[in-house]
């Protein structure tokens, strides 16, 4: 029940502040999932692959997933529950009483810090993820056993395939012409061979 | 009599909101703006359920509040045709589509989670999936930073997180309050 009520909360708590897309809710529902030891980052990367794989919007795939992670259906339940429901009831209200509230200078304003904050968090996710997979400077116990570790003076800089691989998609991605689930299923491809 | 037929042509009208978001949910990869065009032909072109002046209002309010624009388009859309209702079953059209896919990989990851073969082809999608979160960054940036403050902003926002990432809520709030102090 106390993992229920988590699901709900972690996943209430963020909807109401994903502006942008989900990806900006990726390290906080890391960082909250870790404090609970309910799931590992690795896990978790897993869980964001997945939720990026299918097609709808991220954040409902991040809460479906982590919730079945964590707590099996019920879980995905809940935390179904949690994005959902807050943000469905604030564009209720929006419909009923403030449809051109959004054109209001001071919400202009507000949007014009609150988008660079958004970016600076999605660039945060990117790169905590590479810390938490042992892509960059990762701890012993971190390290990929199949990768190349690129180790000076007993410090992990960064593993070599992952970082390849990172970059020639994030080059695929920009020249956009392929689509994400076709991205991401070449990597599963590339993975099964280099690793 | 008239009241019972009322009944079954708005079932019909829910009926149809629902399989229209349903398809539309099933066909959007990638998110976010990917699904504005789809959304417009949709309940514009073929359905004419919006005049084309609403949809761009629709669209833009559905990208300002929180939560992912599609499905707020969705919500947004279901209450202009049938009230609340119609925003039920609007999002319950869009989401399931992607709910029941997400369920089934997580069901089928976790049985073989542990095949030497999926360990290995997860390893080389994870750096991937942190190559498309940081094309979003990418993305958002381009329209996000259009001076210095906002690159001090996205910069502080970074550094922040890099702190204390579970402040999100805390940060998300000063980079507005940072807009209207710069700006209102």
């Amino acid at each position: 029940m106390q993992i229920l009520m988590g699901m709900f909360w972690i996943f209430a708590k963020l909807s109401l502040f994903s502006f942008g897309g989900g990806f900006v809710m990726v390290p906080a529902v890391i960082a909250e999932i870790e404090t609970n030891h309910w799931a590992t980052a690795a896990e978790l990367t897993n869980t964001v692959a997945i939720a990026t794989m299918a097609p709808g919007p991220v954040g409902v795939n991040l809460a479906v997933g982590v919730g079945y992670k964590v707590g099996g259906l019920p879980g995905a339940g809940a935390a179904f529950l949690g994005i959902t429901l807050p943000t469905t009831i604030l564009v209720v209200f929006v419909a009923l009483f403030f449809f051109k509230v959004y054109k209001h200078p001071l919400v202009a304003a507000a949007f014009y810090g609150l988008r660079p904050a958004i970016t600076g968090i999605i660039l945060y996710a990117a790169v905590s993820l590479a810390l938490k997979n042992g892509i960059l400077f990762a701890a012993n116990d971190k390290m990929l056993d199949s990768g190349i570790n690129i180790i000076f003076n007993g410090w992990h800089f960064f593993e070599a395939k992952s970082l390849v691989i990172t970059a020639v998609i994030f080059f695929l991605l920009a020249k956009n012409k392929v689509a994400p689930l076709g991205l991401i299923l070449l990597s599963g491809v590339v993975g099964i061979i280099v690793f | 009599m008239e009241q019972v037929l009322r009944k079954d042509k708005k079932f019909a009208l829910l009926l149809e909101i629902f399989a229209a978001f349903f398809k539309l949910g099933s066909i959007s990869f990638g998110g976010g703006y990917a699904m504005v065009p789809l959304i417009e032909n949709e309940v514009v072109e073929k359905k004419k359920w919006v005049a084309h002046e609403t949809a761009v209002d629709i669209i833009a309010v559905a990208g300002s509040l929180p939560g992912a624009i599609g499905l707020n388009a969705a919500a947004l859309v279901g209450y202009s045709i049938a009230g609340i209702l119609g925003t039920l079953v609007a999002i319950a059209g869009n989401l399931s589509p992607c709910v029941l896919i997400v369920l089934s990989f997580s069901v089928l990851f976790q049985q073989f989670s542990t095949d030497p073969t999926v360990q290995a082809a997860f390893n080389g999608i994870r750096p991937a999936v942190i190559s498309l979160i940081a094309y979003a960054a990418y993305k958002t940036g381009k329209t996000s930073i259009q001076n210095n403050a906002c690159k001090v902003i996205a910069i502080f926002a970074f550094c922040a997180m890099m702190i204390a990432p579970t402040y999100i809520v805390l940060i998300i709030t000063a980079g507005g309050l940072a807009g209207i102090f710069l700006r209102g």
